[in-house]
This record gives C-alpha cells, structure tokens and sequence, in this order.
C-alpha cells in the first residue's frame, strides 16, 4: 500500500515537470547546430578538409577525363566528388561527439530528436559552404555549358539534402564500431541509390543530356521517408 | 496520518551484459528524496554502469529500473533532473567555459543570464577561467567546471561517480561543502574509493561487485570489504 502511494507521488512529480514540445526540440537542434558551426570554425578540422579533397579530386577528374566526354560524365563526377567528401565529413558531427566523450553529456540535455536534428542542420550548413565553393570551380574545370542553371542548383541541392539526411541518420549506428570508417559506406551506398542515380539523371538535364522526369520528386520523397524513419528510430539508436 | 517520502529511485532485479560479461547481477534498491547513498566496490565492480544505467545513458539487459517512475533513457525530460558527473567532463574542448555552460544551460531550459552563470563559475573557483577554452583546462579544472555543468538546472538526483578525481585538497572541499549546503535535501548517490569524502556526504553505503554484497553504514561496509 505505502509503495503504491510513494509510486503516485513520483508519477505526479514527473507529470508536473516540464515537457518538451516540438518547437523546443527545433530550438535545441538549433542550437546543437550553431554550437558544432562555432567548435567547426574554431578547429577547421573537418571543413578544411572536405573543401581540399573536393578540389583536390575535382582537379584530379578534370586533368584525367578527355575533354569530348568531359560534359556527359561530369554530373558523374561531380556527385562522386560530392560523395567522398560526405561519407568522411557528415559523419565527423556524431563521431567528434563520441570521441570527445559529449555524446552523453548531450543526451543528458537534449531529446534524441533534437541532436539528430541538430546534426542534420550542421551538416547541411557545411554542405552549402562546400556546394558554395565546389560547384562554379567544378564547372569552369570542366568548361561545362548549362543549359538550366536552376535545375542543377536544385539537382545538387536537392541530393545534397538526401545525401546529409542518410548519412546523419547512418552515421549514429555504426559511431561505436571499431570498423566504423569501413562500415558506414558499405551501409550507406545501397540506401543512396535513389538519390544517387535520380540527381545525377537531373544534374544530366540540367547540362542538356536526357530528361529529370520526377527525379527532383523523387529525391524529395526519398529524403522525407528517410527522415521520419530516422526520427522514429533514433531514440533506439542512441541507447545502448 | 502517516507522512510518506517519495520514491525517486528504483530498481528491482537489474541485470547488465556487454556482450558475455556480466557488469550487475541482479540489483534491487530503492531509494527514498533527500537519501544519500555511497557506492563502493573494486574496479570494475559495476559502479559506473549502475549510475549510467539512472543516467539514462544505458540500457539494462533485463529488470526494472524507475526514476520518479519513469524509464530514465525513455525521458529527456526526466533525465534534466539528474546531474550527472562522470569520469569523463562532457564539455566541449573547443568552446570557453562559459560558452560550455551556456549551452547547457539553453538546452536544460534555463533562463540564465550572464550574471548567473559567473556566479556559477565563482562558485566552482573559475570565474577568472571562464573565457577560456576547456581545452587549456587542467584535469582538476575541467573536473570544476563538470561538477558546474551537472549542477547547473539544480537537479532533484546527483549521480555522481569519482566527484573529486582530480581535484587538489581545497577543490576537493569547496566542491563537497557547496554539494552539503545546496542540495542537503535531494537524492544522492556517489559512487567511489575515498571512504572519508563518501563519509561526508553519505550516510549509508553499498557494497557492489557485480551484485549488492552489503548494505548499511559506511562504518559496517568498510568493516565488511576486505582489501586484498
């Protein structure tokens, strides 16, 4: 009798306590985001380095592709180049968290939620920046004509967005494993087939090669799928 | 009528594997607001994976374990109301002190001012400090500026696990006697080696390897642990 009462009162305690609403998770994931924006321009570990590996690739690609294929391959290149800097620096915002040992410190504050959320924004900030400086370089090496520049900003964008929301999502499950550099490509590239394949039938269109046909849809419902079912899930995958 | 305490902590017949070794073997413990309990054990005895566990930062293999009635790891909500120290600070090595308990303090829904966080570093000794990064932080400082972080949205439960680790003599103290003046009427639980600073804080102790081998006093369990 005394425990059934003693467990009403602690229910009670918890009921009045203050519960986290969706607009507070926003704002804390905002936070989170500003938060490894600010350590990011402090250290310049990871933005240093996606920014050389991308140029340092794309020029690489530009001196090895014969000039008559440069413009059918390119939308190719371009997310191949996009692709390697992304699986090595959209999942440095959980690991620097595992590494520095903070992973715990932010569960403690945060809703599984909001720290998702808050990577997906960090690594989509670093992906503007790169997208920013990637994009016109990659087009002059590649002396490429485009024929509808929206349709590539949209194209890239759009992919980018997929690409950051998979590999936030992905990068959380395989952070504690000893092979994690290893395995996060093995499990990443079949779930970005959609995206991979759909952005660069539309970067294709954009340079006058083909049809988009839904490709831009597709990506966006793709990516939708994948963030809610990385929101439903996360809780699970952030309790070991 | 009979006045009842409430329960903020419990746990019945807790179990915790990694992989085929066994940390906790069947643990149940209740613990009552305002109670102060001490845990010791050897090395690898199960302490911190039991504060984790109440921390919400594990989940137990098999069991129940209920904080304020809850699941901990279920809740973030919940989990605002444990401060927890552990071996490791959870700050951010990059960012200043106060950009550290800043955030903390956004992300725990505290409306602090800049004037309330320098009375928090002064209270831990690092006012002088709090511009710079934690990264230039000593281990005692860090270990300061964690107890500072945990401490920080005024916690129902501290979980606190080698509090003092690192601190020199007068740290060590300012810290304890600042955990006896403010939180005199919340739940405790502090894992550790040094029976005096326990003794200080706690007034009853566990016995943990593995599973509870003793309840009672800090005099009784320092009786019934035999160092090898």
């Amino acid at each position: 009798m005394e425990l059934k009462i003693n467990l009403e009162n602690s229910k009670e305690t918890f009921k009045n306590s203050y519960k986290d609403t969706i607009a507070k998770k926003i704002e804390d994931g905002v936070r989170i985001a500003t938060k490894d924006l600010k350590i990011e321009l402090r250290s310049k570990n990871t933005l240093n380095f996606m920014l050389l590996f991308a140029l340092l690739t794309s020029a690489i690609f530009s001196l090895s592709v014969p000039a008559s294929l440069a413009a059918i391959i390119s939308p190719a290149l371009l997310w191949l180049v996009f692709l390697f800097v992304g699986i090595n620096g959209y999942s440095r915002a959980f690991l620097r968290e595992v590494d520095e040992k903070t992973l715990d410190g932010l569960k403690m504050a945060a809703s599984p939620e909001a720290i998702l959320l808050g990577k997906i924004l960090y690594n989509l900030m670093l992906m503007f920046i790169i997208e920013a400086i990637l994009l016109p370089i990659f087009i002059a090496l590649f002396d490429l004509q485009i024929k509808d520049p929206s349709l590539l900003i949209s194209a890239v964008t759009l992919g980018n967005l997929g690409f950051v929301i998979v590999a936030s999502s992905l990068s959380i499950l395989v952070i504690k494993s000893k092979a994690r550099e290893l395995l996060l490509p093995v499990i990443l590239f079949p779930l970005l087939f959609p995206i991979i394949t759909s952005t660069i039938s539309a970067i294709s269109s954009a340079l006058g090669f083909g049809s988009a046909a839904n490709s831009l849809l597709l990506i966006l419902i793709y990516s939708a799928v994948m963030l809610i079912v990385a929101f439903l899930t996360i809780e699970e995958a952030l309790t070991e | 009528m009979r006045m009842t305490k409430t329960t903020v902590i419990e746990i019945e017949n807790l179990w915790k594997r990694f992989g085929r070794r066994v940390a906790l073997r069947n643990i149940s413990l209740e613990m009552e607001e305002g109670e102060k309990v001490a845990i010791l054990g050897p090395n690898g005895a199960g302490k911190t994976t039991l504060l984790k566990i109440l921390a919400g930062q594990l989940k137990p293999s098999a069991g129940e374990v209920k904080v304020f009635g809850a699941k901990p790891w279920k809740k973030v909500e919940l989990r605002r109301k444990i401060g927890f120290v552990s071996h490791s600070s959870l700050l951010y090595r990059d960012l200043t002190a106060l950009e550290n308990l800043q955030f903390y303090s956004k992300l725990y829904g505290l409306d602090y001012d800049t004037k309330k966080m320098n009375e928090t570093l002064e209270l831990v000794g690092l006012y002088e400090q709090r511009n710079r990064r934690v990264s230039t932080f000593s281990r005692g400082m860090e270990q300061r500026l964690s107890i500072a972080r945990a401490m920080l949205a005024k916690p129902e439960i501290l979980l606190l696990d080698e509090l003092t680790s690192g601190l020199d003599l007068e740290g060590r103290n300012s810290i304890l006697s600042h955990i006896k003046k403010n939180f005199r009427d919340k739940t405790i639980l502090m894992a550790g080696h040094d029976f005096d600073e326990l003794e200080e804080v706690c007034e009853k102790g566990i016995l943990l390897n593995s599973e509870i081998k003793s309840v009672g006093s800090l005099e009784e369990i320092r009786k019934s642990w035999e160092v090898p």
